[in-house]
């Protein structure tokens, strides 16, 4: 494959149309801003989730990403140039994924590819984003595999991943609940890379395994898999399941009031999963990366920014999974900015070891870019339903937070084999 | 309504101003896609998805054998394909093979459990069946990869005797893409055309009169429904290749009913080249309805919808009828189909 | 055996609900010889158009609606039991309307139209409600759940199941005790007969269509609270219903129970050894069963096989 694209981009990137980047809107309407005279807008393809099981979360993460480019495209864009987003429905299929990124890249022209929710469908875009050397932003997919076997040198993962928070649920559960541990599978990598992990931390701090139950995503009528929980009496079920299956899997069993006996970890709780949930729904205790109700300073204010920007949305207030999607690409776009120009590697060396700032990512600790698995090593929290809300949006009682090093996947590092630089088509966006 | 036996037919020579339009447009495609607003990877897709309903169409629309679970074998010659290159050895011809043989295997165990079936029976065997094999393929975890597919399926170089050339990019693919799809172009148009094309068509016709003229109507139907998986696992390989994976939604019963549309819709019951009309329709109009709306199947539902009740001999009988009024110019470019009507 | 207990009993509740979303289908498919793949869609239908009403989206803001709020979930409940199926009679209706071209010619054109229906339904439900899961709340009295032998069962489920039941036996004496229901039976079996003895073909056909519609809306709203509301739910219903009617044999009453009842067991034990093969095991039970009898367990001959 040529080492440049940058002839051909060139020839096609003459065109630029009228229209605000206001209100999101459509699946891939063109939100375009004035191009610099000198200089064409910089073109970020969004390749959230709009519908299937993580259509929810899709949006938020979109949200999440809008919003960043707004900020920046306000202060004049990044290197003079403004930036222009394209969106395609990735219908949390990983067959679509592959194809919207081959749009994307080649009739779209777009040099950064941002947003994944499913971990199937990042995988899809990350293998057409490597091929291209486009720059790819997993944002909210938090597989192990993410960061560990299926890594790619043009890849970067914001989320914390299954491992991370399993480490920060497990030991606590096993000294408060008893060693019997059932796993609860959503049937998928996610679900499984979880639940490997999982196992691997139950046996090491002395628990026991009795089960797994794999459930198949789609899964809508979970009584067989409670009846087995229930005939097998587990101290503890922890649960890997996500998406529109865990919001069912919860009304099932708080409605059968199965939620204090056993005890359950949930493996993460992505905010749009349970936001508007009855709190009775929110039982066990889970990992998250974010909470908006965190006690540091900018938390606030960010908070703001979001009620403004969206002022109908019915989340009223930030979750994890925005977070990830407004940190991601903020963090890119300062990587754009760092580096000077748009070289897809200049940009990758840039996010590579890339130190943020407690304050700046409004976190306890700060984070950096693993240059080795090019994830970020964040801190993570433990929360479980809040019995003294505020406000009806105050669902988390944050419970315990861990420092990166503590929760840091040491198996994916393994796993990880990136790509050399060599072997990464380079091209300037 | 009009059928495939009705269109007056050629035989013979495969070389008719159809094919030579066809073969034109696959080869210049690759000069104009991207000035019209389509690119590369559209287009192999197309050429691919070509491959599967023409093969698809042998059964569907020569034979009259509604299969409604064939994306099943579309999806096994995508994993075969995947599974040779991942565990046996890094081959296209080693893995396009494999991608056949376990299609055919596949279709000659279902098409032994079908042939004696017709009617809707025949069409609900095959959901059944269709099913059982996307339901596996999410279920095997640990050989397919589960639902999130086998990944990292390489494009391998394309060795010919002592010629190697290297197809891993886009471009170089749809050629390869390409000629395959001519290849089977021709082999099915022979098919077709032959003597046993026109068994076929007198099979869907009366089953019971074919048998009483001495074919051996089961094993027509089973060979058919053999041969049809066969070139759906071919296609199955090179969607491996393009996509550089395999996934089983391909195989669910929604891609099977989309399939069966695209050859309705575009007149595989009345044209050998329905299929090819049905495809581009469906995917083209995928890329640009779907750009301008995400309700985009609506529209197609809705076009679908009226097809079945005005005009259910699809695209290639609407041109044949539009054609056949026009008094200048010969029928004989439409419709290359057999002379069962005579039969 | 005794472990065993809990999943045949979970079983038989799954095969009455099952029994119930076959109902409409088998109906349908009996009188008319239609395979009708828009059957779930009509399914989703009225689910959802009871969870607009018990929301009252269609009034909300006016002083109706918010009086409409103000009454008690129960009343909104059983008002939203009558207006979904009548709702999805009325777009069954519709669809039967479209399905005329294609009576005469081969199966295979009805079964198509209703394929592309459902597609057109799923996309008006995604545009109408929006593409994300939806909850359809039911009154307090049967929700949650009890104890039953150690073990928590959830109430939702057995009144389901009841419901089904009665569902059934209505539909059973509807065909076999009124004179409506001769009159369909004997569409079913001879058209011409009918119409020579003065009854319209095309208002009887459209009428069962509907009567087939309200059913599967009805099954809809039953089984909402346990399979979730999404615009694609048709697809995921359409598919056990029609192995149903398979199995039983295509357009036979008792034969779509009895394989409804044995589908739902065959899934409920599967499901207390391999949970994630459960749903395979009622394709499995479809290739025996016609494998062997090409009718399905109580068929008769029918056009379709043509």
């Amino acid at each position: 494959m040529s080492k440049s694209r940058i002839s051909r981009r060139a020839l096609l990137g003459s065109a630029a149309a009228a229209g605000g980047l206001t209100a999101f809107a459509g699946p891939w309407k063109h939100n375009r801003v004035w191009a610099q005279a000198t200089d064409k807008p910089i073109r970020i393809g969004i390749t959230s989730d709009a519908s299937g099981q993580y259509a929810n979360s899709g949006a938020s993460d979109r949200r999440g990403m809008m919003m960043a480019i707004s900020e920046v495209n306000d202060r004049g864009g990044v290197l003079g140039r403004k930036i222009e987003v394209t969106h395609i429905d990735t219908e949390t299929t990983p067959a679509t994924g592959s194809r919207v990124a081959e749009r994307l890249i080649s009739r779209e022209d777009c040099g950064f590819l941002v947003g994944a929710v499913s971990s199937g469908v990042a995988n899809a875009i990350s293998q057409v984003a490597q091929r291209n050397g486009v720059i790819y932003l997993n944002t909210n997919s938090s597989s192990p595999t993410e960061s560990g076997k299926n890594c790619h040198r043009v890849k970067f993962v914001w989320d914390g991943n299954g491992t991370n928070f399993a480490k920060a649920a497990v030991r606590n559960s096993i000294d408060a609940y008893g060693g019997k541990v059932l796993l609860l599978t959503n049937d998928y990598v996610w679900g499984h890379d979880t639940a490997k992990s999982t196992r691997a931390l139950v046996e090491q701090y002395g628990g026991e395994i009795v089960d797994e139950i794999l459930i198949p995503q789609g899964t809508r009528d979970f009584s067989a898999a409670l009846l087995k929980i229930q005939q097998d009496n587990p101290a503890v079920v922890a649960a890997a399941v996500g998406g529109d299956d865990q919001i069912a899997l919860r009304q099932q069993v708080a409605q059968l009031g199965m939620g204090s006996k056993p005890a359950w970890i949930n493996n993460q709780q992505d905010w749009p999963d349970v936001y508007g949930l009855p709190l009775d729904n929110l039982f066990g205790v889970f990992g998250t990366t974010w909470y908006y109700g965190l006690d540091l300073p900018g938390v606030k204010e960010f908070v703001e920014r979001y009620q403004a920007m969206y002022p109908d949305t019915s989340m009223r207030v930030p979750g994890n999974v925005f977070y990830n999607g407004y940190m991601a690409t903020s963090e890119l776009l300062k990587a754009i900015e760092r580096a000077g120009s748009t070289n897809n590697i200049a940009i990758i060396k840039e996010l590579e070891g890339h130190v943020m700032p407690a304050a700046e990512r409004m976190q306890h600790d700060d984070a950096v870019i693993d240059p080795l698995t090019h994830q970020v090593q964040q801190s993570i929290y433990l929360a479980t339903a809040n019995d003294e809300p505020r406000d009806e949006n105050d669902m988390f009682k944050i419970l315990t937070q861990s420092s990166p090093q503590d929760v840091r996947d040491e198996e994916a590092l393994e796993a990880c084999k990136l790509e050399s630089y060599d072997e990464t088509p380079t091209f300037d966006a | 309504m009009i059928s495939l036996s009705d269109i007056p037919a050629r035989g013979g020579s495969p070389f008719t101003r159809s094919m030579g339009l066809f073969v034109l447009l696959l080869l210049t495609a690759p000069f104009w896609l991207e000035p019209i607003g389509l690119y590369q990877y559209l287009g192999m897709e197309i050429a691919i998805w070509i491959l599967f309903a023409l093969g698809f169409n042998l059964l569907f629309g020569y034979t009259g054998l509604h299969s409604f679970g064939h994306g099943a074998y579309l999806g096994i010659g995508a994993y075969a394909f995947g599974l040779f290159q991942q565990n046996i050895t890094i081959s296209l011809w080693g893995g396009l093979l494999a991608a056949i043989t376990a299609a055919t295997l596949a279709g000659a165990l279902v098409g032994a459990f079908v042939s004696h079936r017709r009617g809707i029976y025949f069409a609900l065997m095959t959901i059944a069946f269709g099913q059982v094999f996307w339901f596996a393929a999410i279920k095997l975890h640990s050989i397919t990869g589960g639902e999130d597919g086998l990944l990292g399926i390489p494009r391998p170089d394309l060795v010919f005797g002592p010629l190697k050339l290297d197809i891993s990019d886009n471009g170089a693919l749809y050629w390869f893409v390409t000629i395959v799809l001519l290849v089977a172009v021709l082999a099915l148009w022979r098919l077709v055309n032959a003597p046993f094309g026109r068994v076929l068509q007198a099979i869907r016709q009366n089953e019971t009169r074919a048998r009483f003229v001495g074919y051996n109507v089961w094993l027509i139907k089973w060979l058919t429904f053999v041969v049809s998986a066969a070139f759906a696992g071919l296609a199955g390989g090179l969607f491996a290749m393009a996509q550089e994976s395999a996934y089983p939604d391909v195989m669910s019963l929604h891609q099977s009913g989309l399939i069966v549309m695209m050859v309705l819709v575009g007149g595989g019951l009345v044209s050998f080249w329905g299929p090819v009309f049905g495809v581009l329709l469906y995917f083209i109009a995928r890329d640009i309805i779907g750009g301008l709306t995400e309700t985009w199947l609506l529209w197609f539902g809705l076009m679908f919808v009226i097809m079945v009740m005005v005009r259910p001999e699809g695209m290639a009988g609407l041109f044949h009828v539009l054609r056949a009024r026009l008094p200048l110019r010969s029928r004989k470019a439409v419709g290359p189909a057999a002379q069962a009507g005579r039969a | 055996m005794i472990e065993l207990l809990p999943h045949i009993v979970n079983g038989l509740t799954l095969g009455l609900l099952f029994a119930l979303i076959a109902l409409g289908f088998t109906l349908i498919v009996g009188v008319m010889e239609v395979i009708n793949l828009a059957h779930g869609s009509l399914f989703a239908l009225g689910a959802y158009f009871a969870l607009a009403t018990i929301g009252g989206d269609w009034f909300a803001g006016t002083e109706f609606g918010i009086w409409w709020l103000s009454l008690p979930i129960g009343t909104r409940y059983v008002a939203a039991l009558a207006v979904g199926p009548l709702l999805a009679a009325a777009s069954g209706m519709v669809i039967e309307l479209c399905l005329r071209p294609t009576y005469g010619k081969a199966p295979l054109y009805g079964l198509l139209l209703t394929f592309g229906a459902a597609l057109v339904v799923e996309e008006v439900i995604r545009l109408a409600w929006g593409t994300g899961e939806q909850n359809l709340t039911v009154p307090q009295t049967i929700n949650g759940a009890f104890l039953m032998g150690g073990l928590i069962f959830s109430k939702y489920k057995f009144f389901a199941a009841a419901f089904a039941l009665a569902a059934i036996a209505l539909v059973w004496v509807f065909l076999e005790r009124t004179p409506y229901g001769a009159i369909i039976k004997a569409g079913s079996h001879d058209s011409e007969m009918v119409r020579a003895l003065g009854y319209d073909l095309s208002k009887l056909r459209l009428l069962v269509f509907g009567f087939g519609a309200a059913l599967a809306g009805l099954a809809g709203i039953i089984l909402a609270p346990i399979w979730g509301l999404r615009p694609h739910i048709g697809l995921d219903v359409v598919i056990p219903a029609f192995l149903i009617i398979v199995i039983g044999g295509v357009g036979s009453f008792w034969g779509a129970v009895l394989a409804a009842l044995l589908v739902g067991m065959s899934v409920g034990i599967t499901g207390a050894y391999a949970p994630a093969w459960s749903m395979m095991s009622m394709y499995l039970l479809l290739i025996a069963v016609v494998g062997f009898r090409a009718r399905g367990l109580l068929g008769r001959k029918s056009a379709l096989e043509n």
